[in-house]
């Protein structure tokens, strides 16, 4: 019960601070909040592979760019409105996410881990040689969602669907397969002896992340109108990555603190230069290090020292 | 006919080099379970080392290569103590900050050397005619014998020395090897700093021919991980041979096939692999 109560506060407080985003704030800052809702959704469907069943992939950018130029070129060629190529692209993810999984996880999870590796490479070699299709390097341009151009109306899509994300993923670790996912993240061995299918349940947590990463790209490349091979490459990846990690893996918290943390820490080192990945490598190298649990880990050891504190002062 | 041959012996030159780059993954895996994933960034920065000291101090090219291999060695204990000791026991953990140390290497690299590729100079000039079919550079050839000579001489060192003992009793069962008297941090330790000195060599023998550039190290990597899946896990015959078939393979696909598309026919290999032999040709599954 305490657990629900936590999460969701985290919805409303979500909710209530979201709500009001664009009317405070000026085009420009509406703009690094989708950008932000982006990471949000990427982080928080990356952290239940990573965090919850114990799997690295390192496709997840990979996934989003699949959705967002599948979508992209068919709403192009075929003059489909965006709505809908947007599932499409989404649903594509999905299948492709099931075949890598169901090749890798039968062989444990470093198996897909570098194959994942191997397939994000392969999916940005693709894009970029296949220039007349996706117009390589130059950037693929693609209609906006709603048909006009509106940063307001498309942060309210972007954080609703962040804030969905977030209550699917919430119910989904609460529900039976969740407690699947983390028995086979704490012992496999225990997990398959209970007669839990484990190679189903990594199978299935891969096909469910590597979906919602493709619903993101989707969303992602509607709301830029320019699709570059930078959505599917590594540097995006180690950004998802980073933004989990530094928040807290394992949380439902972590992602979101992290992929917004970073996301507004990215504005203010940007007159910097182009030192971004290096630093966030540096911060991101520090916290696995050091603090392992993250922003939110750091928070929670504060927490209990300060009650356990208090506590001791009460029995004196 | 003779491009043929040509093709097969630029792809025999390439894949040792890609052999002795996959051994120090297979070594740092099998010795420390742990997944490098910055492998192909201390390559990188091998042949950075080479170029700095060979052309802009002026060093000797092979005082130059020496020199490169030994501070990359160094930056292999360095990250060993700093990072990689806390992960012992947990792959995962070992993949993640591996990969995050492959991007920071990669964005220092970018900033030290700048964005441009650099070309260590050559040993020797000219070329020899090989069996009256084509000619052939000599520094390629010169690479191919510096590559073998390093593998025979890893392939004693692993068979024959007390150090070679112990890093296969460590990766066959560490408790007992422990419980046996060897110093398990000092093993890990050499073993990675001897890892990522092997994709050291590998840098500064082929940097000479093909540039490096700060972003290149991804490829190197993924190359070794074909490699070691391809050969199997912890087997380092593997290596050898899966190198030679993927170094081959590649520089017949690029020859007759596509010359965009180099980096697929590794992956579409690990692909086969893992659908109809995921244990590779010579090694065993590992959790």
């Amino acid at each position: 019960m305490k657990n629900f109560n936590k999460t969701s506060m985290l919805i409303i407080a979500l909710l209530g601070v979201g709500s009001f985003v664009p009317l405070l704030l000026d085009d420009y800052w509406i703009h690094v909040a989708i950008i932000g809702l982006f990471y949000v959704i990427m982080a928080s469907s990356w952290n239940l592979l990573a965090g919850y069943t114990g799997q690295v992939s390192f496709a997840h950018a990979a996934f989003a760019g699949i959705g967002a130029y599948i979508s992209g070129i068919l709403s192009i060629y075929l003059n489909i409105s965006p709505m809908i190529t947007i599932l499409i692209g989404s649903a594509i993810a999905a299948i492709l996410g099931f075949g890598l999984g169901f090749l890798c996880l039968r062989m444990g999870g470093i198996y897909l881990s570098l194959t994942t590796l191997g397939f994000s490479e392969i999916v940005r070699l693709i894009i970029t040689n296949e220039y007349e299709i996706t117009r390589g390097t130059m950037g693929l341009e693609v209609p906006s969602l709603l048909g006009f151009y509106s940063k307001t109306s498309y942060y309210y899509i972007m954080f609703a669907v962040a804030i969905l994300v977030i209550i699917f993923l919430n119910k989904l670790v609460k529900s039976d397969l969740g407690l699947a996912f983390k028995s086979v993240l704490n012992d496999e061995l225990a997990a398959s002896s209970c007669g839990v299918d484990t190679i189903r349940v990594r199978v299935v947590a891969f096909t469910i992340s590597s979906s919602i990463a493709g619903l993101a790209g989707g969303l992602y490349g509607h709301y830029l109108l320019l699709i570059t091979p930078d959505i599917p490459s590594l540097g995006q990846m180690f950004m998802v990555l980073a933004m989990t990690i530094i928040g807290g893996m394992g949380t439902l918290s972590g992602p979101v603190i992290g992929a917004l943390f970073l996301q507004v820490l990215s504005e203010y080192i940007r007159v910097f230069g182009k030192i971004h990945l290096l630093l966030f490598g540096l911060i991101a190298l520090l916290v696995a290090r050091f603090a392992p649990e993250g922003i939110v880990g750091l928070f929670k050891t504060v927490f209990k020292t300060k009650n356990l504190l208090k506590f001791l002062k009460q029995a004196q | 006919m003779s491009s043929f041959f040509m093709y097969l012996f630029n792809g025999i030159v390439i894949g040792t080099n890609y052999a002795l780059s996959a051994l120090g993954v297979s070594l740092i895996l099998g010795a420390m379970n742990v997944m490098n994933f910055a492998h192909g960034e201390f390559y990188i920065f091998a042949g950075y080392f080479s170029y700095f000291f060979s052309r802009s101090l002026g060093f000797n090219p092979f005082i130059a290569m020496l020199l490169s291999v030994g501070l990359v060695f160094l930056m292999g204990l360095l990250t060993e103590r700093t990072l990689i000791r806390s992960t012992y026991g947990n792959l995962m953990n070992s993949l993640i900050i591996t990969f995050i140390l492959s991007i920071v290497l990669q964005n220092a690299a970018l900033i030290i050397f700048g964005p441009y590729p650099n070309k260590p100079p050559s040993w020797v000039r000219g070329s020899t005619n090989l069996l009256n079919l084509f000619y052939y550079s000599n520094q390629r050839l010169l690479s191919l014998i510096a590559s073998i000579l390093l593998l025979i001489i890893f392939f004693i060192v692993m068979k024959k020395t007390w150090f070679g003992k112990i890093v296969r009793a460590v990766s066959q069962d560490r408790e007992i090897a422990s419980l046996m008297g060897v110093n398990y941090y000092k093993v890990n330790a050499f073993s990675f700093g001897l890892g990522v000195a092997l994709a050291g060599a590998a840098g500064v023998i082929l940097s000479p021919i093909f540039p490096v550039t700060p972003i290149g190290g991804l490829s190197v990597g993924l190359t070794a991980i074909v490699v070691i899946v391809l050969g199997g896990m912890g087997s380092f015959k593997g290596c050898v041979v899966g190198g030679l078939m993927l170094g081959i393979i590649e520089n017949m696909g690029v020859a007759y096939i596509s010359s965009g598309y180099r980096d697929i026919f590794g992956f579409i290999i690990l692909i086969l692999v893992l659908l109809f032999k995921p244990s590779g040709l010579f090694g065993e599954t590992i959790k």
